[in-house]
């Protein structure tokens, strides 16, 4: 056949009918059977992931001013510790979660002060081990300060397809992929400096509207998976080791968006939310309070909680040693809103005002 | 949009009701020229413009290069260059824009001269080279007095837009598909069935293989900024060989699965590529509609193999000079391309030399012959994959066992999961190397078939990528 002749395609001879009803009834079968073995292993339906979709149609109610005035950006531990329940439940208002997991929220804060005309209140988590580095944060999330804008409407469409389907469906989850169960069926030995899957990050979280993101309740009661999450955070040895000079300028550069968001009208606080066990000795050696969380404040001049200043904060659950239960959730969350709403000024006013006379 | 979205499972859902309507068949190709237009809208609105542009402008050049057929050839040529000023242009400004910038001031910064480009901020428009390939294709037909040009605007159209290969390809020529669009079609049962069943291997392909099972293994070896030792060099560019290939060849398989869904014949792009014996064979294998085009409006024009024996290999070269760069804004696309046409010119030059035309005897010697051209074909992917030159002369060193204090990159899972991937596919290439797809699935049992489709929609829905693009859609 030449390139200019019209194309004809052969058709296998098949009985494609017999054909098509037993893959048909072979897939619904075997679909069945592994949504099933999914929920027997704690999987639920309507956990969403959190992927870049979600966290963009969250950051579109920010640039379209959909929202009460109060946004939250961080890292995972900010995630996991907040319960937007409990934040509305309190102030009435319901905050934007931006905080992203393995992310450092930096960018993300300049991207507020410098591109958008924000004017509300910023609650920005800090984990030391990734808030004072030049880290950005793992590959998934990269970019994002400019995906929300860009993204296409055919993904736009195809997320929310996605999201009605995983209320449907709990085997329609990130982390339990057909091909991320091969990757860490058999824990096989890796060469010396590498790091083999089986050292990723596995399912910590379940995460809903609103990316309202909790602890997965099987991480809280199954020690095997709890253990790997504490050695996945390891080694534990106080790395990464923060330099005072570092940690200066980078208290600098967040100065300068605080005092631009300020400028507007909003305000910006800082939270240190709980971490436990090794983790924290390991950040108390790498990541010393006096030179990164209270330099931060001085040289800011913002508002801060940190989770070991405060007796309502001190007995919470934190597992895996860095994120805290189910259960400590709300907790902790209360316990900040309520400092928030006592001591910061505009926090105060916001309510009083949306409360009316 | 991307086939593997569920944008895509809608939107082609949709498509396949509207053409099943009991509609005019004028209604029906407006239906798919809607769609299309839907189709690539979905990934950036404003660039529809681009699709529109070279369509009216390759009309009306096509006609008035007909039109001028008893006028002199400067009248037609002028004509033609408005065509190729127009596609040539797009892909100038936004494929190669940055990359003429970058060599610019390099050119400068050598003879002194300190010269800082603006920032170059342009997105390049998805398949930009697939589509103006079409359309040129189609005015140089008609220049080259190969065709007359179309009488309907809409079937023209719908030839440029068509999205099942919109773009990723299969590059169709117009005598292909245009004909096509002239009398009602609708896709029979069977057509149906098989085209579903060719989409299910095609996203099989591309999210259980390429995404899911070769892609960590490539992006751990081509993104390591240190010497990998000869293990991981091989192992990372072998993955690459079988991502690229489940990824292309998975995509032009759900084209031609899509197209066959709606009663439309798409050609085929890939034949077993990686059984091939020599190169020649490799290109009438791998992405075989780009190969023939560049044969047929760029190689033969530039006078082929009917100039002195040096000539011959300098088109040879050319040709594959400019297809290396048509894959790609960058140097490494080239020496790419420029390995392909020295290998080619070096087989043409054995085989002229000793005689042998067509496979050697012997099925070892056949065997070594395509083991020795797919391992060949895998140096060239070193710079198809690598970023930088620096970042290939990494990985070609670990291949040649050369690397200085190397490290290790790869996870022993990721090892064997390569391994085991790569040897089944070349075991399959080389069992299906005589043979096509329609040949095997015509002899097995119904049930089997069925069985078979039913494992790879499985592994499909509980993989469930998130929609990654085609690495093509880039080019």
């Amino acid at each position: 056949m030449t390139p200019d002749e019209v194309i004809t395609r052969v058709i296998p001879q098949q009985r494609w009918r017999a054909a098509a009803w037993l893959a048909m009834a072979l897939v619904v079968a075997a679909v069945a059977a592994w949504e099933l073995q999914m929920r027997r292993l704690g999987l639920r339906a309507g956990d969403l992931d959190d992927s870049r979709s979600h966290w963009a149609v969250e950051r579109r109610k920010v640039a379209t001013g959909e929202h009460d005035g109060v946004v939250i950006i961080g890292s995972s531990r900010i995630l996991f510790d907040t319960n937007l329940d409990a934040w509305e439940e309190m102030s009435g208002l319901r905050p934007i979660q931006l905080a992203l997991p393995g992310t450092n929220p930096r960018p993300h804060l300049k991207d507020l002060a410098e591109n958008s005309d924000f004017a509300g209140l910023l609650v920005v988590g800090v984990t030391p081990d990734i808030y004072f580095t030049d880290w950005p944060g793992i590959p998934l999330f990269a970019g994002l300060t400019d995906f929300w804008r860009e993204e296409s409407p055919s993904s736009r469409f195809g997320h929310r397809v996605w999201i009605e389907l995983q209320r449907r469906l709990a085997f329609l989850d990130d982390a339990y992929r057909l091909g991320t169960l091969i990757d860490r069926a058999v824990p096989l030995p890796d060469r010396p400096g590498v790091r083999g899957p089986i050292r990723d990050v596995w399912k910590l979280a379940e995460v809903f509207d609103d990316r309202q993101t909790t602890m997965w309740p099987r991480l809280e009661t199954d020690e095997y998976l709890r253990d790997h999450a504490r050695w996945v955070w390891g080694p534990f040895n106080g790395e990464p080791l923060v330099e005072a000079a570092d940690a200066e300028r980078i208290a600098a550069e967040s100065r300068k968006h605080v005092e631009m968001i300020r400028a507007r009208g909003g305000e910006v606080v800082f939270i240190r939310a709980p971490s436990a066990g090794l983790y924290l000795e390991s950040e108390r050696q790498g990541q010393p309070r006096a030179r990164t969380w209270d330099r931060l404040l001085a040289v800011t001049g913002a508002y801060g909680i940190h989770f070991e200043d405060h007796d309502t904060m001190r007995d919470l659950d934190v597992p895996e040693w860095s994120h805290l239960s189910a259960a400590s959730q709300p907790k902790f969350t209360r316990a900040y809103v309520e400092l928030l709403m006592r001591d910061v000024p505009w926090l105060r006013e916001h309510v009083a005002r949306r409360a009316g006379p | 949009m991307v086939f593997n979205s569920l944008t895509f499972v809608v939107f082609f859902a949709l498509v396949l009701l509207a053409h099943r309507l009991p509609l005019p068949w004028t209604a029906k190709k407006v239906n798919l020229l809607v769609a299309s237009y839907l189709f690539y809208a979905a990934w950036n609105p404003p660039f529809v413009i681009l699709l529109w542009i070279s369509t009216i402008v390759d009309w009306y050049i096509a006609r008035g290069i007909w039109n001028a057929r008893e006028k002199s050839r400067a009248v037609r040529r002028a004509w033609l260059l408005g065509s190729l000023a127009v596609n040539l242009g797009f892909l100038a400004f936004f494929k190669y824009g940055e990359f003429l910038l970058q060599n610019w001031q390099a050119l400068m910064a050598s003879v002194g001269v300190e010269y800082v480009p603006p920032a170059w901020d342009i997105i390049l428009p998805v398949g930009i080279s697939f589509y103006t390939f079409q359309t040129m294709a189609y005015t140089l037909d008609v220049y080259l007095g190969r065709s007359k040009p179309l009488d309907s605007f809409l079937d023209f159209s719908l030839f440029v837009t068509f999205f099942p290969q919109l773009v990723a390809g299969p590059i169709v020529r117009p005598g292909q598909l245009v004909p096509q669009f002239a009398r009602p079609v609708q896709a029979t049962r069977d057509q149906m069935l098989w085209g579903l069943a060719l989409m299910t291997l095609g996203l099989f392909m591309k999210v259980v293989i390429a995404d899911s099972g070769l892609a960590a293994s490539a992006d751990a070896v081509f993104g390591a900024d240190k010497p990998v030792g000869f293990a991981d060099a091989w192992l990372g560019t072998l993955a690459f060989s079988g991502q690229i290939f489940c990824d292309f060849a998975g995509y032009s398989t759900i084209a031609i699965g899509s197209a066959l869904c709606l009663g439309f014949a798409l050609p085929d792009n890939f034949r077993m590529p990686y059984a091939a014996i020599g190169f020649s064979d490799f290109w009438r294998r791998w992405h075989i509609s780009l190969s023939t085009w560049l044969r047929d409006y760029l190689y033969i024009p530039l006078g082929g193999n009917r100039g002195s024996e040096a000539r011959t290999y300098v088109n040879l070269m050319l040709t594959m000079l400019l297809g290396g760069l048509w894959h790609g804004a960058s140097w490494t696309f080239v020496v790419w391309g420029g390995l392909h046409g020295f290998y080619l010119a070096a087989e043409r030059w054995i085989r002229s030399r000793t005689g042998v035309q067509g496979d050697p005897a012997g099925a070892w010697n056949r065997l070594a012959l395509a083991l020795t051209t797919y391992l060949l074909v895998n140096v060239t992917w070193v710079f198809f994959r690598a970023e930088t030159f620096e970042g290939a002369a990494r990985i070609l060193a670990g291949m040649a066992g050369l690397a200085a204090e190397p490290a290790a990159v790869l996870p022993t899972v990721f090892m064997i999961k390569t391994g085991v991937i790569v040897a089944g596919m070349i075991a399959i290439q080389w069992l299906m190397r005589r043979r096509t797809l329609e040949d095997v699935v015509a002899r097995a049992p119904w049930w089997l078939t069925g069985l078979v489709v039913a494992a790879m929609l499985f592994a499909v829905i509980t993989t469930q990528g998130s929609g990654e693009a085609f690495i093509y859609f880039q080019f």
